[in-house]
């Protein structure tokens, strides 16, 4: 059966990509591909059969949930079978953009917030609103989580749950430096001073009190909209200016040089990742993650860790969190059968059975009547992530609308400029102004 | 294993640990010193795969304050494909990269380095050529290209190219040594009548021994460690090699299993290592020891 | 016009019939390089048939804008223009991948044909040696490696450990901007296997009689090795230069290992291939990461051009 695909999604319409290969290559001499691409049409036929290609990225554990409920589809949908492919997160987007730039992509994508506007405005996600509300049921959906899925008025992308940014505490570390745990009421203040005092206590070597959050992005954007501000606009414009970006700056500064949080050159360990994060490497007591990574974070831990809000900039502040669609899937547009796709991403958020199987491992599901049905069952650490997002309450905002094309980049763009700042080869002051010129250029660029 | 007498017999100079026995210990001290620093990451991965997960990342002791087993089963059969599959998979593809790699490019090397022909300075400009772009820009093309001969999914996109001698470093490799073989042997058997085709098969090729053991060693080790090609070209599981196997233990956005990717970390280098000890033993054969005299 | 249609051309002008003459010159042309050309056809095939295609989309993109979903747009020499004239991060992979090219290179080169030499001799246990000694080249660019080096050049790794005993307190070398990359260059010369093993099979090559017959001249070990081994050594000294050159303006893995592909801190590891890499796949930007590429190319191959034509004064090929 292998290659079955391939031939069969080459006999699409003509497509601009093959068209230009082709003739190169014909140039260069390989006349003989033409031929081998009219050649191996055959008539390779959907009809009786639809077999649906997924691809996600993840761990073996979210594997045997997915492929659980691909058996549960199949035996309920006869006549479609689901290939389901897996790949961990660093291989995933390169394995992506090869199949959907060769016209070979999977039918059914999961798709993360940050690139769902990158896939969706270049025309690689089919939109979906035209099979809502009969064959995609997600009318139980907060508003906000089916506008996340939404780009340029078009619906692509279906949430699979919610997350939520989070500061990860070594609760023990905390608990042996003598130190109160932060609060849902704590200020980046009082968050400082705590940090601040582990850093002293010095009772685990090589321990700082809190990781250098100044690179990580989510944790700004928090920080802005707790000013009123935001990361982008709903143009997918720059929301913030200069001002805001020193300020930030200047705040960590403060922190690194009362030793509340670690040096630049322990935090430019972290490659953003579970493993190398501060916490994991036991050189800072609290450090920020996303509420789905708890299970991950405790897994690789000896300490007993646990999940609080982002601090307060005032006591008075409302917060900046909100619930994020942690993934979502979307469908090529290069799909056959995307109908039968719609079917099985219906089944996978809807289907009571199927909610058992997946739990809260993509995050807390969306639809009201499934996390019901599962919120019994969970496990002490999905619990814990369950019970930190439903519990943020006024701390949780509004959705941000997605992030352009280019945010990707942007973020590599913050990560620089506070290594530079952090490092001293930059002041704060200038570090905001290169930093919002920057974005500003980078999300112009698209 | 020790050299062989025939061996240091003609090895270059004479043994030095045969003469002076302080020099000896001295130069043992030297290497055993080197290997340590070598074999470090070796017993920290072993290591690794037999401690809690819980102290991999942030202790720096090389000695697991428990050891545990377990990983080695998870690993082997946690994934939906057992990793004797892998194994299987990662063998097939290493054997045909090296078959093909040794046949085809030494084919090539033959001509570049003793055959006179037109435009050959030109093929070889355009050999080395196509050493120096990097992968990242022509894996569209080519996936585009293999895609449309319908061998995605296959193990023919990874091996075909071989057996057309598409990894010019080895051609280039062989083409350094064949040129180092004398050249009056080839003329010699020119003058008796023999076909280039003789002459590469009789005096070339069993007088390149090292060379081509090297390329298979080569061959081997990098087609075993080899990661992108596979995962730009497999999709089914049940075709996956070791290396992707491997990664699937990793996802740095969730839950990794670390335990067990240490642990067949650990097990995946025991063919490699086997294949360089068994290979290597062809280096120290030879024109060196053909006693061929110039 | 080589040698041989020369020598041909002289016979020729015996021949009287034009026809008969022109037979023989084509007969002669193909059996002067039809051998050539047969020895060359499963290269010359794979060339055309897999190598060159993508080779030429690829340059072919290198002016467009192709973000990998849509059709490309032909942009002319607007990628060349930007990457010249407004690309910072174009100069700083280029800074980062020079400074690894040149201290990576002569440095594992030096410690790979010291080792290979030490090891050729007669040292008991030698196979057992070797072996060791390519371990680290076994490992490749496996996530072991990230973390092992980590524990080596963190700020609470094993080296500063070391100079601890000394008085001495390092930095954080991995993950410090004026560091960092001196950690990727131990990481390539430390993964000296490959360079070592051509060596040991080049040393191998070389015929014995020849140090006889300079011993019984009493000729010294270290005057042996400078009039005998260098040059016979040299066909390989240079093809390991070439090669290692080359790999070294192509280097991605370390970098994308152990910075977790951001380049960082402070694009301080951003190699190269790093860089377009980011480029091709992070920010969809193909047409622009091929352009990058084809600069390289053009700069690997100024380099490659330079060392042979400097190898005809010191290498020695005994045609």
């Amino acid at each position: 059966m292998r290659g079955t695909f391939g031939r069969a999604f080459q006999q699409e319409e003509e497509q601009v990509m093959l068209r230009v290969s082709r003739r190169n290559f014909i140039a260069g001499g390989a006349a003989f591909l033409s031929l081998s691409t009219t050649g191996a049409g055959g008539g390779t036929s959907f009809a009786a059969d639809t077999r649906l290609r997924l691809l996600w990225w993840g761990s073996q554990a979210r594997a045997d949930r997915t492929n659980k409920v691909s058996q549960l589809f199949q035996t309920k949908n006869a006549g479609t079978t689901v290939n389901g492919e897996f790949l961990g997160w660093t291989d995933y987007w390169p394995r992506l953009a090869t199949q959907v730039a060769g016209r070979n992509a999977p039918d059914i994508i999961q798709m993360d917030y940050r690139y769902i506007v990158e896939y969706a405005q270049r025309g690689a996600l089919a939109p979906l609103e035209s099979y809502m509300p009969a064959k995609l049921q997600i009318d139980d959906f907060d508003k906000t989580q089916i506008d996340g899925g939404s780009v340029n008025g078009h619906f692509y992308g279906v949430s699979l749950g919610a997350n939520a940014a989070t500061t990860v505490l070594n609760v023990s570390a905390f608990e042996q430096a003598g130190v109160p745990l932060p609060t849902q009421a704590t200020t980046w203040e009082e968050f400082a001073r705590m940090g601040a005092e582990i850093t002293k206590a010095g009772k685990r070597k090589g321990m700082y009190g809190i990781a250098d959050g100044s690179v990580v992005e989510p944790l700004l954007e928090n920080w802005l909209r707790q000013r009123g501000k935001a990361l982008y606009t709903a143009e997918g414009k720059i929301a913030f200016d200069h001002n805001d970006a020193s300020e930030w700056f200047e705040m960590w500064s403060k922190f690194r040089q009362a030793g509340a949080c670690v040096p630049p050159d322990v935090q430019a360990l972290d490659k953003n990742d579970i493993e190398t994060n501060t916490v994991s490497l036991a050189r800072s007591a609290a450090a920020f993650a996303h509420s789905n990574q708890f299970v991950g974070y405790q897994a690789i831990n000896k300490d007993k860790l646990g999940l609080t809000n982002h601090p307060r900039i005032a006591a008075d502040s409302k917060g900046g969190h909100y619930r994020k669609p942690s993934m979502f899937f979307s469908v090529s547009a290069q799909s056959k059968a995307i109908d039968q796709a719609v079917a099985y991403i219906n089944f996978f958020i809807k289907d009571p059975e199927a909610a058992l199987v997946l739990g809260v491992e993509r995050g807390i599901p969306e639809s009201a009547a499934t996390r019901e049905v599962i919120a019994s069952k969970l496990d002490a650490q999905g619990k814990v992530a369950l019970d930190y997002v439903t519990g943020l309450g006024d701390l949780a905002g509004a959705l941000p609308p997605p992030p352009p094309a280019g945010a990707g980049e942007a973020e590599l763009a913050l990560r620089n400029v506070a290594e530079q700042v952090g490092f001293g080869q930059l002041s704060a002051a200038d570090g905001g102004k290169l930093l919002a010129e920057e974005i500003s250029r980078i999300v112009s660029r698209g | 294993m020790t050299d062989t007498p025939m061996t240091s017999v003609t090895a270059p100079p004479p043994p030095v640990s045969g003469r002076n026995p302080m020099a000896s210990v001295l130069i043992h001290a030297a290497l055993i010193a080197a290997s340590i620093a070598m074999i470090y990451p070796l017993l920290w991965m072993v290591s690794a795969s037999i401690r809690p997960e819980d102290e991999i990342f942030s202790s720096t002791s090389l000695l697991p304050s428990s050891v545990d087993f377990s990983s080695y089963i998870r690993g082997w059969f946690g994934l939906d494909i057992s990793f004797g599959r892998f194994f299987w998979n990662s063998l097939v593809v290493s054997v045909l990269t090296v078959t093909g790699n040794v046949m085809a490019c030494s084919l090539a090397a033959y001509a570049f380095a003793r055959l006179r022909f037109k435009g050959r300075n030109f093929w070889f400009a355009i050999m080395l050529g196509t050493l120096m772009i990097p992968y990242h820009v022509t894996l569209i093309p080519q996936y585009v290209l293999f895609l449309n001969l319908g061998w995605v999914d296959t193990y023919l996109p990874l091996v075909v190219p071989k057996f057309l001698a598409s990894d010019a470093f080895f051609i280039f490799l062989m083409v350094q040594f064949f040129r180092g073989i004398p050249r009056e042997l080839d003329e010699a058997a020119m003058m008796d009548g023999c076909s280039p085709w003789r002459i590469y098969w009789k005096i070339m090729l069993p007088l390149s021994l090292p060379v081509l053991a090297t390329a298979a060693i080569f061959s081997f080790i990098w087609t075993w460690d080899d990661f992108f090609g596979p995962l730009i070209y497999l999709n089914d599981m049940n075709n996956y090699t070791i290396q992707l196997g491997l990664r699937t233990f990793v996802d740095s956005s969730s839950t990794s299993d670390w335990g067990g990717l240490f642990a067949m970390s650990t097990l995946s280098l025991v063919p490699v290592f086997f294949f360089f000890l068994f290979f290597q033993r062809l280096l120290i054969e030879g024109i060196a020891t053909t006693g061929m005299k110039r | 016009m080589n040698t041989a249609t020369h020598a041909s051309a002289a016979d020729i002008a015996v021949e009287r019939h034009q026809s008969v003459r022109a037979r023989g010159r084509l007969a002669r042309l193909w059996a002067s390089n039809a051998p050539g050309y047969l020895f060359l056809l499963p290269w010359l095939l794979g060339f055309f048939g897999l190598t060159l295609g993508p080779a030429l989309v690829s340059l072919y993109l290198s002016f467009t804008d192709f973000d990998l979903i849509r059709a490309p747009q032909w942009t002319g020499a607007a990628n060349y223009v930007r990457i010249a004239t407004a690309d910072p991060k174009f100069a700083a992979a280029m800074q980062v991948t020079l400074t690894y090219v040149v201290l990576s290179v002569p440095f594992k080169l030096t410690f790979a044909l010291l080792v290979a030499i030490a090891l050729n001799r007669g040292v008991k246990g030698l196979t057992f040696y070797r072996a060791i000694f390519y371990l680290p080249s076994l490992l490749g660019g496996s996530v072991a490696i990230a973390v092992l080096w980590r524990q080596l050049f963190a700020g609470d790794g094993l080296v500063n450990a070391a100079l601890s005993q000394f008085g001495i307190e390092g930095p954080s070398w991995i993950s410090h901007p004026n560091y960092s990359i001196y950690t990727l260059v131990a990481l390539s010369v430390w993964q000296f296997g490959s360079p070592m093993i051509i060596f040991l099979a080049g040393l191998r090559q070389i015929p014995t009689d020849m140090y006889e017959a300079a011993s019984l001249d009493g000729a010294s070990k270290f005057r042996q090795f400078y009039k005998i081994t260098l040059p016979l050594l040299t066909p390989v000294i240079f093809f390991n230069a070439v090669v290692q050159t080359i790999d070294a303006f192509k280097a991605f893995t370390p970098a994308f290992i152990i910075s977790g592909g951001t380049g960082g801190p402070i694009n301080s590891t951003l190699f190269y291939t790093l860089y377009l890499y980011q480029e091709a796949f992070g920010n969809f930007r193909m047409g622009y990461a091929s352009a990058l590429a084809w600069i390289l190319v053009v700069i690997i191959a100024i380099f490659t051009a330079f060392s042979f034509l400097t190898s005809r004064y010191w290498v020695h090929y005994d045609d």
